[in-house]
């Protein structure tokens, strides 16, 4: 569904340019669930933002069911965010003033979706999440794990066919994040949902089915999970790590 | 770095951030710098000897300004203590004592404040020339731009604001020194965890409120003493009850409605606007009943100049004038005295009729407010007479055809009279309506004037046999009557009364056109000087509460905005969103006070006597210009918050 072809990406002026992306090219199928990785400045979040069109390419293409995102003229651009991807950041970015329905709710008003289906659809995605209790309560009154999957049901309560996720895990315990993982990988394994996900940390990596590894802005490797457990699977990245050196602190 | 420079540095950038602010309490200092300068300034004293009364009153009035823009630099200095609590708090966790941090806080502020006063001064002198100006235009004199700074008011404006600076910093000094670093750091979770608490009880206190706000608003309608004030309470209970309540009633109100909540952008709106409110309801009602106080002053203020110009434009046509009891005439003592004080260049003396029946006045009085004092008959004029007064006071020639009358009467009787217009009888004569004039020409005495309200002007020839009701004589002086020559006049006048043998008999009727026109100025100043000083300091310092509310919120907006383009709302939306937010942040403390402050403004425009408040300074013309006023200058700050919101918050 989503084909990335010699994306490059510079920043700076004439005399001093950063090369962010050097030649990144990979395809995701529909249904699958890809972890991004790397360490801090190797690319991801740009990587991320190209994608989800809140950044703009320098040369390449990203082609997304067979449409060339950077070609969209930028009134399409809002329409193709809201109705095609859904967002997870680190930080939650559940706006505070709104109750978690209506945070969730929120997408689908965007979509000018009609106003009597948005609480159903809201109470259904909530169900599955297993967040319909705090429905009614704001944000500060939820804790951090019930934060990230309310912000997950914002990314897919729309329909939306693919769901980035920017360090999902990076502001949760351990505990909370393995809840969100296990979210996650239900929503890509029982309902289809297609995952990419940026994280610097393997034991979040280790729940994708593929992992692509940056450095320098170049996708470095690329590990497939195939039928091996998870615990095997997250070694293997550990071990991928190792060789791409730096940052180890920053893995574990 | 030393704790003074920190506090100097902060001063600059708390200017920075809070500009509008800041120039708020600049133009507080300009503003009381300038009506201070209006006491002290000896050129104006000589103007008028009315002009003690003048100081007392702007003393009264800046006493109640200083509360208000105490109020305004204590919650000011609150907000921000609030807002940079984190910061305060920091400053405690890398070792500093609380009392030092609230030196630093006291003296960042006190630069503040130092540095709007020394602006303030400087502005202060500009907009005093202007109020010299508007003064010495309302006295007729010519005005002279003369460079000058009075040490004295700027000595009382410095007290104010010290009174002003020290009441708000020594409340937010005490609140540091008894503060723990916790309290500090997380002061803004604290105010963020009472935003929206729910309640049944908050519910019910806003459905009740919106009623008591109902019936207030149709009880202020309904007019007269007591149901205004019954009204007025209703819809100040209202005012708090609404904005203390107004977070959790409109959730409320959605939760029944959920197709409307998620109704076009309704849901981010309303949901943005209850956390905000929420969190200052209390402020917002007071904010409210401010700018009911405001409306009121403007009102009064239009009232009073409109009230005070109208009589003096009826009171002063002549440049001078004296009427006197048939009896006797227009006495010699007044006569001799002019025509040895006062240079004359035409004047008249003229009689005053009695007319057969009181037809007209009879008619006037079924259909419009008309007082007929000591009047019970119509009255009439001599064509000749009438000719030649109208070329004292100036007026065009007119023409009486033969068989005709005309009326001369105010303003607001010509409608109805030349609906009327009946056959009138004179000396035998039966006359028809000829046309009908209404320049001023003091119709509003009691007793001596050119008929109350109005007068018929008949044909010579059919006044013989007529009863003269009084005598009239008018002037035009040469130069403009001294004030020493009229209140000789007066003098005489006092004198003649004495010796008069009749007790029931009116007073003569004296009038000057300077006396009236100096009198008219130094009521209009007394009146309208202080009440408008009150309106702008009222709306100024509600204006920039708000907006300071505002546009503190521009970076959580921004975080809000940037978020919703992620998720795809396209920049049009957010502008809508954003702008509908805005205007009813900035509706809602306003739309009371109109329901509030139009009818109370109506009810006392409409209280004067008749005829005097016409065209501009109508009632309705007075509400209207009052509410525009209003908007204008609210309009300002709305501007400048949404242009800077709009260039701060929405991504690019």
């Amino acid at each position: 569904m989503l084909k990335v072809k010699n994306v490059e990406k510079y920043y700076g002026s004439k005399n001093n340019v950063t090369k962010a992306l050097d030649r990144v090219s990979f395809d995701v199928a529909d249904g699958e669930f890809i972890a991004i990785m790397g360490a801090s400045g190797s690319g991801k979040t740009t990587l991320l933002n190209c994608i989800s069109t809140i950044d703009t390419v320098s040369a390449g293409e990203i082609m997304l069911d067979g449409k060339n995102i950077a070609e969209l003229p930028t009134g399409e651009l809002a329409k193709f965010r809201r109705e095609q991807l859904g967002f997870v950041f680190q930080d939650f970015n559940l706006l505070d003033t709104l109750t978690i329905e209506e945070n969730i709710g929120l997408a689908l008003t965007l979509n000018h979706e009609g106003a009597d289906t948005v609480k159903e659809q809201v109470e259904e995605v909530a169900g599955k999440l297993g967040i319909a209790e705090i429905l009614g309560k704001f944000p500060y009154q939820v804790s951090g794990g019930q934060k990230q999957r309310a912000a997950c049901a914002r990314a897919m309560v729309a329909g939306q066919s693919l769901l980035l996720a920017d360090e999902p895990t990076g502001a949760l315990d351990s505990r909370a994040s393995k809840n969100l993982l296990e979210i996650m990988e239900q929503m890509n394994r029982a309902m289809g949902a297609t995952i990419l996900m940026v994280t610097h940390d393997a034991y979040s990596a280790s729940y994708a089915g593929r992992v692509l590894f940056l450095k320098d802005g170049r996708i470095f490797n690329e590990l497939f999970r195939g039928e091996r457990t998870r615990n095997i699977f997250y070694h293997e990245i550990l071990d991928v790590l190792a060789v791409l050196g730096g940052d180890i602190s920053d893995v574990i | 770095m030393t704790l003074s420079k920190i506090s100097m540095r902060n001063a600059k950038r708390q200017t920075a951030d809070y500009l509008i602010y800041f120039v708020t309490v600049i133009m507080a200092a300009a503003l009381l710098y300038a009506f201070n300068g209006l006491i002290f300034s000896g050129e104006v004293r000589e103007l008028s000897g009315h002009f003690d009364k003048l100081s007392l009153l702007i003393v009264l009035a800046s006493v109640v300004v200083v509360c208000i823009f105490g109020w305004l630099v204590s919650y000011a200095t609150n907000f921000m203590l609030t807002r940079r609590s984190r910061e305060l708090g920091l400053y405690i966790l890398i070792g500093l004592e609380n009392e030092q941090v609230a030196r630093l806080f006291f003296v960042e502020n006190l630069v503040v404040g130092g540095a709007a006063f020394g602006f303030g001064l400087l502005l202060g002198n500009l907009l005093f020339q202007i109020l010299r100006a508007v003064v010495m235009a309302l006295f007729g004199q010519v005005y002279h731009f003369e460079f000058s700074f009075s040490l004295k008011a700027a000595a009382l404006t410095m007290v104010y604001f010290a009174l002003i600076y020290l009441h708000a910093l020594r409340k937010s000094r005490k609140k540091i020194r008894t503060m723990k670093i916790y309290d500090l750091i997380y002061f803004e979770r604290q105010n963020e965890g009472a935003v929206i608490s729910k309640g049944t009880r908050r519910r019910w206190v806003f459905a009740a409120s919106i009623v008591l706000g109902i019936v207030g608003t149709l009880l202020l309608m309904k007019g007269g003493i007591y149901y205004g004030i019954l009204g007025a309470g209703l819809v100040i209970a209202f005012l708090y009850g609404f904005f203390l309540s107004f977070a959790s009633g409109v959730p409320a109100f959605f939760e029944k409605r959920p197709a409307r909540k998620y109704r076009g952008q309704n849901l981010l709106v309303f949901r943005t606007l209850t956390a905000k409110l929420g969190t200052m309801g209390i402020v917002m009602a007071t904010i409210s009943l401010l700018f009911t106080a405001m409306l009121i002053s403007e009102g009064m203020g239009l009232f009073f100049s409109g009230l005070f110009y109208g009589r003096a434009a009826e009171d002063s046509v002549f440049d001078l004038y004296i009427g006197s009891a048939a009896e006797g005439g227009v006495s010699e003592e007044y006569l001799n005295y002019i025509e040895e004080n006062i240079p004359v260049e035409d004047s008249l003396i003229y009689p005053i009729y009695q007319g057969e029946s009181s037809q007209i006045m009879d008619y006037v009085k079924d259909r419009v407010d008309y007082f007929n004092f000591n009047y019970d008959r119509d009255t009439m004029i001599g064509y000749r007479d009438y000719a030649t007064l109208r070329e004292i006071a100036g007026y065009k020639e007119v023409e009486l055809l033969p068989g005709q009358y005309l009326i001369h009467c105010r303003a607001y009787l010509k409608e109805i009279i030349k609906d009327y217009a009946p056959l009138v009888t004179a000396g035998g004569q039966t006359l028809n309506f000829g046309g009908i004039y209404t320049e001023h020409f003091y119709q509003d005495d009691w007793g001596v004037g050119n008929g109350k309200g109005f007068l018929i002007v008949v044909p010579d020839e059919a006044l013989y046999g007529c009863t003269v009701r009084h005598w009239g004589y008018v002037a035009k002086t040469i130069q403009p009557v001294e004030e020493e020559s009229y209140e000789t006049l007066i003098e005489t006048r006092s004198q003649l009364f004495l010796k008069r043998e009749r007790v029931d008999e009116n007073y003569d009727s004296v009038r000057s056109r300077a006396h009236e026109e100096s009198e008219n100025a130094s009521f209009i100043a007394m009146t309208v000087f202080p009440l408008y000083f009150l309106a702008l300091a009222l709306l100024m310092t509600t204006a920039t509460i708000l907006t300071i509310q505002q546009l503190s919120e521009a970076k959580h907006y921004r975080q809000q905005f940037l978020l919703l383009r992620k998720l795809g709302m396209d920049g049009r939306e957010m502008k809508r969103a954003l702008l509908k937010q805005f205007a009813l942040y900035y509706l809602m403390p306003a739309v009371p006070p109109i329901l509030i402050g139009v009818p109370i403004i109506r009810d006392l425009a409409s209280g004067t006597e008749p005829g005097v408040l016409i065209g501009w300074s109508s009632p309705a013309a007075i509400v209207g210009i009052s509410v525009v006023l209003f908007f204008l200058v609210y309009a300002v700050y709305i501007a400048v918050a949404y242009l800077s919101l709009k260039r701060d918050v929405l991504p690019e």
